[in-house]
């Protein structure tokens, strides 16, 4: 048997040179040290959203996008396909988590600086994979065509109305005419299903690469320590056993939402019925969305609204190239005034989003 | 002493006749032979020395013709139109005038008759009705709206159809010959003046069209014009009929819909008895009455076995089990065989009737326990937060099943009853069925969970030794 195994590696390192591979791989080290904790959260961030991936397919066996058949079909889900209620639940709790992870991720990286050079193209794709995950939220919240998903999705849509000149036709083009209808249900599912995936694959396994590459980020503190007090766990199998640890708990947290708060299907969309009362969008865009409330209707000759967008826009790119512009000090220390903004736009994020839901 | 007497009295009776002497108008169209005047003598007005000017205008007093009758003394001719009603009202409307004669007439009629469907659209005035220059008390067989005089005056346009046509060409003009068939048109007929005519259920000034609120025989207001004289024990006394049919009938399911619900397709005391042809409906024809509305009930009682021998020894179709002024919701104890069903009034044990009656409730009281207990598991499974919304949806021809099956039982007939009913113990087996599956998913889902828990549990410790091994070793 082991002479088989032996065989068939040889086969294949003749042909792709994968013992090159397997050395880098078991040399490969993370470092240990009081922050460590937060190197987790990328591969948590990974687990759900290969549950995603394969949660999602399971339930395209079976959903058929339409307006008279998109609720339908999830109801049929959740109601008739043996375990269909589990998938779903999994699929929509997991959904969400992977955002959380995905924050908590991110602003771990934000304060350890570990986007730092040789890192700034890793932080790059990574936020990039974050609006991705945003786009995949937004566009497959709709999916379900229940009243809650309808109208949040026709205020979130209004949105891009109010950008100058171009706003108008480009929310004909985001929902396939004039209103959210059948056509906006369409792009939707396109969006979510072939487009987002086929392009987050190509970023992720980037993302990932880069990973691979340069190995996990040191702490700006080991700048100035000696190599002798470094700490290193190996990454195979150490560091990837208690990834697989900490997956096992998640799933089991996952069953566990999913059998006591399975996800509600709510009212099926009526395009004719009035809005009901306190419609908000899902909680990770909460926060823009109450910005965007509170914001008086004219700030400085220009609409409120497109205001908002406006800063939101800027706020991005400035945090998208945060490790272009994070200089060291006069002393060698990283710039102080970078953990204030991360801290500020924190306690921002969370404080609106709570104004979020007590306001309304 | 006789002598003076009939003196005195014929000195209060001429006394406003010979007053009259006096009035130039009246004594001078009288000396030429009008017989306008002539007709005047016998009228109310001028008994009571009511001049010919006091409608007409000018000077009384004088013997020219010329001044007596020109404008300067406000003669205006034969009034027309609107202006009858204006030389009418008054005196008619106003209290003091009235007094002076010790009237007790209405002063409101002018009120309520311009509001009315004849005065508002000028259709008739005073005159049309109560006559003119020979004017009569209503209380004068002579009088033209004296009770048997006036079906024959309102008839006069109402059975007109051409004339009718001019004002509502929707209005029957066959009033008056269904009124002739009516108990009431038949006494009125043999000079019984105390039976209702026209005005005593429509009212006299203040008549409105009878989808009219404010009408006397609007549905809902219909009742308690009846009632007027059929609840009153006194007026009634002599024709031998109970007096307490308003009673009853604001009790019953059809006097609670139309006069507590407002509901205006529940009948009123008319869907029932007619209205100008008023009379009680008699035993064969009972079942036609409330097969007016109750039409699957009376098509499914005329082919029972009951519709024939009721027919032969008399007894009244519908009402013998559901009663006639006081008919109340009926409920499944009606049928059966317990002390409070109506079928053991004719049927005894060891009939087949009662057999039938005894099978037919039991099946209805099967249907109705096991339906709640299949809403009860379904509301256990909902309250679990399964969903059951097809069972539920199911669910709903259940209350559709057990009316039909009421409904058949005026067949009477056992096998239709059963096709009728069955389907319901199916819907109710599939629902109970699928509502305990829900419940048993429910429990399945949570020991489903507790198993993967605590797999996943022995995973986690046994990779936690794993690592700790791992790294001991290093």
């Amino acid at each position: 048997m082991a002479k088989f195994g032996e065989k068939l590696f040889n086969w294949f390192d003749e042909r792709y040179k994968i013992r090159g591979f397997i050395e880098f791989m078991s040399h490969k080290s993370v470092p240990q040290h009081r922050h460590s904790i937060w190197y987790y959260f990328g591969g948590v961030s990974l687990f759900l959203f290969i549950i995603q991936v394969i949660t999602g397919i399971l339930l395209l066996l079976y959903y058929r996008v339409g307006e008279d058949s998109s609720y339908e079909s999830v109801q049929f889900i959740v109601s008739k396909v043996k375990f269909g209620w589990l998938i779903r639940s999994i699929y929509s709790w997991s959904a969400n988590l992977m955002i959380l992870a995905v924050f908590i991720h991110m602003f771990s990286v934000y304060f350890t600086k570990a986007y730092r050079k040789p890192r700034e193209l890793t932080w790059v794709t990574g936020f990039l994979l974050l609006t991705l995950s945003l786009t995949f939220g937004f566009s497959g919240y709709l999916l379900p065509w229940n009243e809650l998903a309808f109208f949040a999705t026709k205020v979130g849509t209004e949105i891009i109305g109010s950008i100058p000149v171009i706003g108008k036709e480009l929310l004909i083009i985001v929902r396939g005419g004039e209103d959210v209808t059948g056509a906006t249900l369409s792009r939707f599912f396109g969006l979510h299903v072939a487009i987002l995936p086929g392009i987050f694959t190509v970023i992720l396994f980037i993302h990932l690469l880069f990973v691979q590459i340069q190995g996990m980020s040191e702490p700006p503190e080991w700048e100035k320590l000696p190599p002798e007090k470094r700490k290193y766990i190996p990454f195979f199998p150490n560091f990837l056993l208690r990834d697989l640890l900490l997956w096992l708990i998640i799933l089991n947290i996952l069953a566990i939402l999913a059998v006591f708060f399975p996800w509600d299907l709510g009212k099926k969309a009526d395009p004719f019925a009035p809005a009901p009362a306190g419609i908000k969008p899902e909680w990770y865009f909460l926060f823009m969305y109450q910005t965007l409330k509170l914001l008086p209707p004219k700030v400085l000759f220009i609409e409120g609204e497109f205001f908002g967008v406006l800063v939101f826009t800027i706020a991005g790119i400035l945090w998208l190239l945060v490790p272009f512009w994070d200089v060291k000090t006069e002393k060698g220390y990283r710039n102080r005034l970078i953990n204030y903004i991360g801290l500020f736009v924190l306690i921002y994020m969370i404080t609106m989003t709570i104004l979020g839901y007590v306001l309304s | 002493m006789r002598q003076l007497a009939v003196l005195i009295i014929s000195l209060f009776i001429f006394i406003p006749a010979l007053s009259q002497t006096k009035d130039g108008c009246y004594n001078c169209h009288k000396d030429v032979g009008d017989k306008t005047a002539e007709l005047y003598s016998g009228d109310v007005h001028f008994k009571l020395g009511i001049s010919c000017a006091d409608c007409h205008g000018g000077d009384r007093t004088s013997d020219d013709m010329e001044i007596a009758m020109s404008k300067e003394k406000g003669f205006i001719g034969i009034p027309k139109g609107g202006k009858i009603i204006d030389v009418c009202l008054r005196c008619h409307s106003d209290d003091v005038v009235m007094k002076k004669f010790n009237s007790k007439i209405d002063v409101n009629q002018f009120k309520l008759f311009k509001a009315s469907v004849h005065g508002k659209s000028e259709i008739a005035t005073c005159v049309t009705c109560h006559s003119v220059h020979n004017i009569k008390k209503v209380s004068d067989p002579a009088s033209p709206v004296y009770p048997t005089s006036e079906v024959k005056l309102c008839s006069r346009c109402h059975s007109d159809a051409n004339y009718m046509k001019r004002f509502n060409p929707g209005l029957p003009t066959d009033q008056f010959e269904k009124y002739k068939t009516s108990v009431h048109g038949q006494r009125i007929l043999k000079g019984d003046v105390k039976v209702a005519t026209c005005s005593d259920c429509h009212s006299a000034h203040d008549i409105f069209k009878a989808n009219d609120p404010r009408s006397t025989v609007f549905a809902p207001n219909l009742p308690k014009t009846c009632a007027k004289c059929h609840s009153d024990a006194d007026y009634m006394r002599g024709y031998k009929i109970p007096t307490d049919q308003y009673e009853k009938y604001v009790q019953s399911v059809h006097g609670k819909a139309l006069l507590e619900k407002g509901d205006l397709s529940a009948p009123a005391c008319n869907d029932c008895h007619g209205n100008h042809g008023a009379v009680p409906p008699g035993v064969k024809s009972i079942s036609h009455v409330c097969g007016v509305c109750h039409a699957l009930n009376a098509e499914m009682f005329s082919r029972s076995p009951h519709a024939e021998v009721f027919e032969k020894k008399k007894i009244p179709q519908c009402e013998i089990c559901h009663g006639n002024h006081l008919i109340e919701r009926p409920t499944d104890e009606m049928l059966g065989v317990s002390t409070k069903s109506t079928c053991i009034k004719c049927h005894r044990e060891e009939e087949r009737g009662f057999e039938v009656a005894k099978q037919m409730k039991d099946m209805i009281d099967t249907l109705v326990v096991r339906a709640s207990k299949a809403r009860a598991i379904l509301d256990e499974a909902e309250f679990k937060g399964m969903d059951v919304s097809d069972a539920r949806y199911e669910m709903n021809d259940v209350p559709q099943i057990l009316i039909k099956a009421r409904t058949v039982i005026h067949t009477a007939n056992l096998d239709e009853f059963k096709e009728t009913i069955e389907p319901g113990y199916e819907i109710v087996d599939r629902v109970i069925k699928a509502g305990l599956d829900a419940i048993y998913e429910y429990y399945f889902r949570r020991w489903g969970l507790g198993i993967s828990t605590l797999i996943i549990t022995v995973l986690v410790i046994a990779l936690y030794l794993k690592i700790k091994q791992i790294e001991k070793k290093k």
